[in-house]
């Protein structure tokens, strides 16, 4: 009996030390043998309406706390701070003023996110407002290291198989939740992702704020994955705000689902030039299984297309702009007549208000490849994340085959790519039609489909193209092209909408227009 | 931590030579060509702000009233970028700024060029020449 007791129990031990091993083995790994955590997520809580155990008010759900120890350790100052924020929750809540949410907050939230994972980055990006996160895999210091943020500066390292992430260099501004739990700029937070298996993520997050806390707090809960929708989604929050109260006024002639106009000229979807794709220079760099590498820091060599795509010699504080048209070859583009009145009108001053993106609202593409900021590409296994430092991000998918139903219309379209040799080929559709492809008006509307070439030349240099067709603004397809160009260098933070003062002065420029006072003094 | 220690004045020029802007919105839309400003004042805060920067300067009147102007330069990620920090403009700096006011007419300015007590004379990044040279 001892030598069989003593048998069962080497059993039992041996199956206790086995499972967590054959666990491992199961989840889904990356080439390099990473857990991969690629996919869509949400969290699983209601620690975004409250940390602790809470009970249903304005706004919040009710919940069950989540916070090791039951209750957040505040120094007393800054409990009575913490409940005055409640009071004054419905105002104050930077969520309800639609600003970024920081970190804890933002992997909370009742929106899904979706993880792109490459060996040395991992992207987050939010369906809420198209916030992002990158975080570096690097033991480097950041180059902007005590730069404040919302979202903080988030650097990782795996410690087996869980991703460990510090995240510091934040602002005071965000809350911790909907309930009026904050923190100082000196918080600094240590997550934890853990796989428990191949659809859920443990999310363990320790707390570390001297300024507001007594001692470090932890809390944790999970990701599930979200298969409901094939691709994440978009909800701008500020965008949405202002178009419901007016503040943000439909174009019929653009936003979906304008018709084509009955006096367009015919479109002529065969006039278009098919140019040859450019030739490498020097040798480009490749992931080890010989897929071009494009990831990284970039800028682009727009030579002015944020104020024109044609060439032109600028005006006040309008600068010059080189001309990005290769297609038609005259480097004009082939606008219907009133989409070129419409583009000069937009030129006034009063015009300057209704353009998108002087409210700090998503650029659009390819427009958010020529703004004057740079990008960062994450090439992932499925999808491609571009993280646009002006605060969006746009997704190409790679193993989708169908666009979205024509009904589900997006600021950045709906992008779905693949290689041509050496070249990322991408076709978007499912645009909304509200964005402006520059400040000087240029035109797009919600017919536009387009095909983008991604093409690297040498190891810091990729020659984008981007052929847009559009029967409601042009009479013909029409093709940009503009070098991207690689560098060390990381992406920083734009918090727009937080900060703008500037539109309120083009809404009183709109305004005395509106009220038959012209243009102020000359246009 | 690049260029972290570089003189406030050198980190001026460099911040100020630079050509790239980090415009959101048509400035022509919100600034009036018809009404150039020069104004020296005080510096009461440099707001490290996106999509722009703003410089707040008390500048006092013939009649002796001060006006705390808003000052607009580039983006604070390209003026982080050149190496400045939030240290290098602090309150109490006398600057001499060029530019354009407001069509508004609010004492609000686009900077042309900022000069400094020592008599140099710096573009500051938002203006058209700076603009004109935008890559």
């Amino acid at each position: 009996m001892r030598g069989l007791g003593g048998l069962l129990a080497g059993v039992a031990l041996l199956a206790f030390g086995m499972a967590p091993l054959a666990q491992a083995q199961d989840l889904p790994r990356t080439a390099s043998g990473k857990p991969d955590l690629q996919g869509i997520w949400q969290a699983q809580t209601r620690a975004a309406h409250g940390l602790p155990d809470h009970p249903a008010s304005e706004g919040i759900l009710a919940g069950l706390g989540i916070v090791a120890g039951g209750s957040l350790p505040y120094q007393p100052w800054a409990l009575e701070r913490q409940q005055a924020n409640f009071a004054n929750r419905l105002s104050e809540d930077p969520l309800n003023n639609c600003y970024l949410p920081g970190v804890p907050r933002i992997m909370a939230l009742d929106h899904p996110f979706q993880i792109v994972q490459e060996d040395d980055h991992v992207a987050q990006t939010f369906e809420w407002s198209q916030v992002f996160r990158l975080i570096y895999l690097s033991d480097d210091p950041s180059l902007y290291e005590g730069i404040e943020s919302w979202m903080g500066h988030s650097r990782g390292h795996w410690d087996g198989d869980t991703l460990v992430v510090e995240v510091r260099d934040f602002n005071d501004r965000s809350w911790l939740d909907a309930s009026g739990n904050f923190h100082s700029a000196a918080m600094t937070l240590t997550e934890r992702y853990r796989m428990l298996d191949a659809d859920t993520i443990r999310y363990e997050v320790t707390i570390t704020d001297p300024e507001v806390f007594t001692h470090p707090w932890e809390f944790a809960y999970d990701f599930k994955r979200q298969d409901q929708f094939p691709r994440l989604l978009e909800y701008q929050c500020q965008a949405e705000r202002e178009e419901a109260n007016g503040e943000f006024e439909r174009d019929e002639r653009t936003w979906y689902p304008a018709p084509i106009p009955q006096d367009n000229a015919a479109f002529d979807a065969d006039a278009g030039t098919t140019l040859p794709l450019p030739e490498a220079v020097g040798e480009i760099r490749r992931l080890p299984d010989g897929t071009p590498d494009i990831s990284g820091y970039f800028t682009s060599d727009a030579g002015g297309a944020n104020y024109g795509l044609e060439s032109s010699e600028g005006g006040f504080l309008t600068p010059r702009t080189r001309g990005v048209v290769v297609d038609p070859d005259h480097g004009g583009l082939p606008y219907q007549a009133w989409a070129r009145a419409e583009k000069d009108d937009r030129m006034l001053p009063h015009r300057g208000y209704d353009d998108p993106t002087a409210h700090c609202f998503v650029a659009g593409l390819p427009r958010s490849h020529y703004v004057p900021s740079p990008f960062y590409i994450v090439q992932g296994r499925d999808d491609i994340a571009v993280l646009h430092e002006r605060m969006s991000w746009r997704q190409i998918a790679l193993t989708r085959t169908e666009h979205l139903p024509d009904g589900i219309r997006l600021w950045q379209g709906d992008s779905i790519g693949h290689w041509e040799g050496d070249t990322l080929v991408v076709d978007s559709s499912n645009f909304n039609g509200k964005t402006w492809l520059n400040e000087a008006g240029d035109v797009i509307s919600h017919m536009q489909k387009m095909r983008e070439t991604f093409t690297p030349v040498d190891a810091d240099t990729i020659i984008y193209r981007a052929t847009v067709n559009d029967p409601i603004a042009y009479t013909r397809p029409w093709t940009i092209e503009i070098p991207f160009h690689r560098a060390d260098d990381e992406l920083l933070e734009v918090a727009c909408h937080e900060d703008n003062n500037d539109l309120e002065h083009l809404k009183d420029v709109r305004d005395a227009f509106r009220a038959g006072l012209g243009e102020p003094t000359s246009p | 931590m690049k260029t972290r220690y570089l003189a406030p004045l050198a980190a001026v020029a460099l911040w100020c030579g630079s050509s790239q802007i980090l415009a959101h919105h048509s400035f022509s839309a919100e600034y009036d060509a018809e009404k150039p400003i020069q104004i020296t004042g005080k510096v009461t805060e440099m707001k490290w702000s996106n999509p722009h920067g703003w410089i707040y300067l008390d500048v006092t009147g013939t009649d002796g009233a001060v006006t705390n102007w808003a000052l607009e330069t580039s983006a604070a990620n390209g003026l982080i970028r050149r190496g400045w920090r939030k240290e290098d403009l602090p309150a109490g700096t006398v600057l001499m700024v060029e530019g354009w006011q407001a069509r508004n007419g609010s004492p609000t300015g686009n900077i042309r060029s900022v000069t400094f007590e020592d008599g140099r004379r710096l573009f500051a990044g938002t203006s058209n020449q700076n603009a004109q040279d935008e890559q």
